[in-house]
Parts: C-alpha cells; sequence; structure tokens
C-alpha cells in the first residue's frame, strides 16, 4: 500500500520537474546534467553525496554547465519515465543515482549515442554508459583496525540494509580489517531488509549494543538513527558517504566517504570532448574516491600511524584487502595464502568471512 | 541491559506507536467512520512535532501541536465525507495522500535531523529492582499514558452514554438520530479523537521512539493500526494485545539476528504480516464473531435526509 502512495507523491514531484526542466533546456549553449536520485537529497548521506560530486564540475564550468535534479524517485516505471523526459528535455549527460535505474537507463543510453550516462552501483555497460561503484570495503578495513583498538567486548555489530554484495564486502572488509588487529573480534550483523527505516534502524543498533557490541558500523543508513544511537549509548559508531560527526561528536569513529568529484569531473570532460568511454569503474583508495576521515580523537597515535601505512600500501597496490588466506565464517578457504580474490569475486560475494556470527541470508 | 531486557523493554516502546494510532482508528471506526489517512495523519503529525520540538525544544509543546496537526487533518476527512457525504474510503486514502507529501514538504528543511528524546521517567524502588525494573518501569511516560488510554477508552465506549451514543453511530445511525444524538457532531467529534491519537502516535515516532525526521519514517505503521482494528475485532483489550504482540515480532525479528540464529531475516521481516494474514483468516473464518463486533453501518455515509 505504502509503495503505491508514495508513486503518486512522486508522480506529483515529477510532474513539476518537468516544467522546470523545459525552462532549463531553454538555452542551447549550456550542457544539461540531469541527476535522478533515488533519496530525498539531505545534509547528509547517499544523494548528498552524489550531488556534492558534481562540485568539480561547478567549479570548472560555471554557468555553462546546469543541473537539473530530482530526488526521492523508486526504482521502477517512475524513474524509467522521467529518465526518458530528461533525454526528451536536452540534458546530455545524465547521473543515474540508483542500482535499480540500470536496465532501462542501459535501454535509454542504447537509443540515444549523443547522451552520456553513469551509473551508480551497476555492472553493465555500453559506449556512452559507465557503471561506477566505489571500493567501500578498502575505507571500511581501516575503520574495523581502528574498532579493534577501541573494543572492550570484543564484539563490533553492523546495521546493514540488504544483504547484496557491495553491502557483504563492507561488512567483510571491516571484520578482515579488526581481525588484523585483533583475531578475537567477532562481528554481528543485523539486516533491515530496506533501503530506509529509521526506527528499525535505531532498534537494531540497540539490539547490537545489549548483545554487546560497543564500536558500531552503520551501512547504508542515509539517516543518522543509528549513529545517534551510538552516541546515546556510549558505543563508537562510524558511517559511509559523508560526516556525521555531529550528530555523535564523542563517539563517533571516523567516515568511509566517498568524493565523486575526481570521476564526475573526468566524465563531463570526456563527453564535451567525445573522449568518453562507457566502462565499469571501480573506484577506491588508490583514485582518492573512497576516503577515510574524521577519525576519533580515541585512537592512539600508535594505531593511527598503522592505520596511514596500510592506507598508503592499500593505495599503492603493495596490500590487498582480500589478499589470503581467507576463510569463510564455516572455516572452509575460499583465498588461498599467496593469491588475492580477483575482482569478478569481489563484486559477486556471497560468503561472509571468518568472525561473523551471523549468517548470510539466504 | 541484556538482550532479553531490551527485547521486552523495546517491545513497549515499538507497541506504543501501533496503540495509539489504533485506539484513536477505534474510537472513529465504532462512530462509522472507515479513516483510511492513519499513516498520513502520523506523517504530518510526526513532522510537525519534530519540527516544534527541535525549534522550542519543549517535547510537551512538540506533542500538543502535533495532537493539533492530526485533529486538523482528520477534520478535512470529517468535512469531505460528513457534510459533503464523500465516498470515506476514497476521501480517506485521498487526504492520506496528500497529508504525506505535505509532511515531506514540512520536514524538507529539517530532513536527517536529530533531536534528543526525553529521559524515560525513573519510580525509585521499582526501577532499580533487577529486571523488572528494566523491562517495566524505565519507559517513556507515553509508554504508560498510552496503556491507560487503552483502558479509559474501553471503560468510555462500553459503560458510558458517550460511549453508547458512538457506538450507536457505528451500528445504525438512523437510530441514533431518533434518539435525538445529533449524528454528525458525534462523528465529527470521534474522527478528530482519531486525528488527536494518530498525532501523538506520529509525535511519539518522530520524537521519542526514533528521534529524528526523515521523509517517509512512518514507513507503513500507520496501515499496520488500521488493520489492528480490524485484527482485535473492534474491541480494545484485543487490539491492545495485537498492538504488543506486533510490537514484540518487529522487535524479536532485530534480536533474533543479533544473537546470530540461522534464521532467514527475509523471513523474520515478513513476520508481522504473515502474522496479521493468519490471524485475519482466523478472525474471518467466524462470519458470526466479525458482524457481532464490527460496526454495522461502517464505512457508510449518512445524510440524515430521512429525519429532517
Amino acid at each position: 500500500m505504502k509503495s503505491h502512495l508514495t508513486k503518486i507523491r512522486n508522480t506529483a514531484a515529477a510532474a513539476l520537474f518537468s516544467v522546470g526542466a523545459v525552462c532549463a533546456a531553454a538555452s542551447a549553449e549550456t550542457l544539461n546534467i540531469g541527476v535522478l536520485l533515488p533519496s530525498p537529497i539531505a545534509d547528509v548521506g547517499w544523494s548528498h553525496a552524489l550531488v556534492e560530486g558534481f562540485n568539480g564540475v561547478k567549479e570548472k564550468y560555471g554557468d555553462n554547465v546546469k543541473f537539473n535534479i530530482v530526488e526521492n524517485i523508486q526504482e521502477g516505471p517512475d524513474a524509467d519515465r522521467i529518465m526518458n523526459k530528461m533525454v526528451g528535455d536536452g540534458n546530455k549527460f545524465i547521473l543515474l543515482g540508483s542500482f535499480g535505474y540500470m536496465n532501462s537507463g542501459l535501454k535509454l543510453a542504447k537509443r540515444n549515442p549523443d547522451v552520456t550516462f553513469v551509473h551508480a552501483s551497476g555492472y553493465k555497460t555500453a559506449k556512452n554508459f559507465s557503471p561506477f561503484t566505489a571500493k567501500y570495503f578498502e575505507g571500511s578495513y581501516l575503520m574495523g583496525m581502528a574498532a579493534a583498538e577501541l573494543t572492550k567486548s570484543k564484539k563490533l555489530g553492523v546495521v546493514g540494509a540488504y544483504a547484496i554484495p557491495e553491502l557483504i564486502s563492507t561488512i567483510n572488509g571491516f571484520t578482515l580489517g579488526a581481525r588484523s588487529i585483533d583475531p578475537e573480534i567477532t562481528v554481528d550483523i543485523i539486516w533491515l531488509n530496506s533501503w530506509f527505516d529509521p526506527a528499525k534502524a535505531q532498534a537494531s543498533a540497540k539490539a547490537l549494543i545489549a548483545n554487546g557490541a560497543d564500536v558500531l558500523f552503520s551501512n547504508s543508513q542515509d539517516t543518522p538513527s543509528v549513529v545517534s544511537v551510538g552516541e546515546e549509548e556510549g558505543a563508537y559508531v562510524f558511517n559511509l558517504n559523508g560526516s556525521m560527526k555531529a550528530y555523535a561528536p564523542t563517539k563517533y569513529l571516523g567516515v568511509v566517504t566517498t568524493d565523486w568529484s575526481p570521476f564526475f569531473t573526468a566524465s563531463v570532460d570526456g563527453h564535451l570532448n567525445g573522449t568518453f568511454e562507457g566502462r565499469n569503474e571501480w573506484l577506491g583508495v588508490d583514485a582518492d574516491v573512497v576516503v577515510a576521515e574524521e577519525w576519533s580523537a580515541d585512537i592512539s597515535a600508535e594505531m593511527m600511524s598503522k592505520i596511514k601505512a596500510v592506507e598508503a600500501e592499500i593505495a599503492s597496490g603493495a596490500r590487498h584487502v582480500y589478499a589470503g588466506p581467507i576463510l569463510n565464517q564455516d572455516g572452509e578457504q575460499m583465498v588461498a595464502a599467496g593469491e588475492r580474490l580477483d575482482d569478478g569475486g569481489i563484486l559477486g560475494i556471497n560468503w561472509h568471512v571468518q568472525g561473523i556470527n551471523t549468517p548470510l541470508p539466504k | 541491559m541484556t538482550p532479553l531486557e531490551f527485547f521486552l523493554s523495546g517491545t513497549m516502546s515499538a507497541a506504543t506507536v501501533f496503540l495509539l494510532a489504533a485506539l484513536g482508528e477505534l474510537v472513529a471506526e465504532k462512530s462509522g467512520m472507515l479513516n483510511l489517512g492513519v499513516e498520513g495523519m502520523m506523517a504530518i503529525s510526526a513532522a510537525v512535532g519534530f519540527v516544534v520540538t527541535y525549534q522550542t525544544g519543549s517535547h510537551i509543546f512538540g506533542f500538543s501541536i502535533a495532537a493539533v496537526a492530526g485533529i486538523f487533518v482528520s477534520l478535512i476527512f470529517a468535512l469531505v465525507s460528513i457534510t459533503f457525504l464523500a465516498n470515506q474510503v476514497a476521501t480517506g486514502l485521498a487526504v492520506g495522500i496528500l497529508s504525506l507529501g505535505v509532511s515531506a514538504l514540512i520536514g524538507k528543511k529539517y530532513e536527517s535531523l536529530t533531536i534528543s528524546a526525553p529521559d524515560p521517567i525513573f519510580i525509585p524502588g521499582l526501577s532499580d529492582i533487577p529486571f523488572i525494573g528494566a523491562v517495566f518501569f524505565q519507559q517513556n511516560i507515553v509508554v504508560y499514558c498510552a496503556i491507560l488510554m487503552s483502558v479509559m477508552i474501553a471503560f468510555c465506549l462500553n459503560k458510558t452514554r458517550l460511549g453508547l451514543a458512538i457506538r450507536a453511530c457505528g451500528e445504525n445511525p438512523k437510530a441514533a438520530e431518533a434518539l435525538s444524538y445529533s449524528v454528525w457532531k458525534i462523528r465529527y467529534g470521534a474522527v478528530a479523537f482519531g486525528g488527536m491519537m494518530a498525532g501523538f502516535a506520529g509525535a511519539y515516532a518522530s520524537t521519542i521512539y526514533t528521534p529524528l525526521w526523515a521523509d517517509g519514517m512512518i514507513a507503513g505503521r500507520g496501515w499496520i493500526a488500521v488493520a489492528l482494528v480490524v485484527f482485535g475485532t473492534w474491541k480494545t483489550s484485543r487490539i491492545f494485545l495485537g498492538a504488543y504482540l506486533f510490537g514484540m515480532v518487529t522487535l524479536g525479528e532485530l534480536v533474533v539476528q543479533s544473537l546470530g540464529f540461522a534464521v532467514p531475516s527475509q523471513f523474520l521481516t515478513a513476520m508481522p504480516f504473515v502474522i496479521t494474514i493468519v490471524v485475519l483468516a482466523i478472525i474471518s473464518a467466524d462470519m458470526s464473531r466479525l458482524r457481532l463486533h464490527a460496526p454495522y453501518s461502517l464505512g457508510e455515509t449518512y445524510d440524515g435526509s430521512e429525519s429532517r
């Protein structure tokens, strides 16, 4: 029932948008950039980070670019219609901000070879269609190291949205990082099976704390729900995509943030001088896209320098988060010593590493 | 706090959202008004309650203004469906959808901000008892108020003249009119009361249970409240039990996951809805019981033309 209501509401938003877009398309010289987002642009979170990613483009091109942003659009027919409208209204560069926009976006790209698409979290490509994802696991590995030093109970907790490879690989990275410091550490996960339910996220955070966790990982929560519980209940907490330190001034462990500017600016450049090439963009610490920062002052200087050293090793390629030997949670060897899990293996990961108590939902 | 203590005390606070909204809807339905806009009323009150509490720092003020917002929205529904005799289902849905949109608008500037929840009450002696104290006597005052409200509403509906009048309007408005009750006044009052309770539920959700505002944060809880009224076959005691059962299932899902039991989380997420369907099926199997408790004229507009 609820989804229908949201749909109707969003349709109204879409109608309003098209009026705006027509006005925007009037001036011919400027590049119109369409941005389609799955959640509201708040002060923090996923959509916010994507919009911020265009700051580089804004600086470079100033008034020569115009943005048409539509937020809070559910994946499905609504999104399809709006992205079609975006192309019809003359937007030549389009950002699709959610995994589920992939198939219809790709069709649209093939029909409109003069329009360039960048698509968040997908995997399909076309000549003018580049999916991009962040190697969050590189950042969460570093957070895991810090968590290992600060935990007293040796129990860490994760509130996750859905058990999909991108989130699993991030949680695995976190666990591997923590256990690289202290192999006794275990990790509990609560899957919300929802991208958005702040009340449930808070209750989950409290449940994890009641169960002994004293460092929390707020994975893919666009609201500070989990972060504020951490502050309230005295558990360290970190999150992805944008600092939430304001919500946990004393208990904020840090943030694994994404800075899309280098990638977006390069893509817009490519579009304008005709060199854009559609390919899978999988960007991490080395590309300055994944950045771990705002570290808690409670982390010792010694650990901090250790973390910085590992960060540099990851950036240079000397160290790989998924370097063997890695066991899965049943103790079976998944990556042999001396080997690295290949990209396909990480992008499609469907197993938990050793140390995670929660079984993977199947 | 142990996981078990957390589970039980969390159940009480989770249940309160459902209980407040369902009690309001019960009174409205008892008077014959099926208001499907509960989700919207809760959303708007959650936004208003949050904004007011954020700006003034007073939870009591936030709660009161949220109740006023709930009443205001419910009166739009009442005006269209009672005075202008529009279909109740359509009107309720329309007002509900409108309110969801307006709530996003009101809360736009406050997206993802947080406030601090008021401290739970502390009863010297009782709150110190191990286990029992942590579970039952360290809750927010609203949790106890909601329990008290259910007793009062049960008493009012079943034992007082006012309750009789409300029920008469829901069973047979013509007869109520003949007894010189003003059907429209009573229905307006019952709908407004439902709006106030939805307002409390919304404010509780955004300022106490999850002290933050985010568009869509009611996340279907209003619909569960509507379902609870049917689930409880229009009886206060059963609605009370239903609300606590729902709270327990929602919380249980999270606790079971955090303890690492090998139960698929998708199955657990579906549990509240599975239970609703099962219970509804069981209740509906006994038609006589349903007919006995469902207000006979529920959802029917009454224009009173025959008595004029």
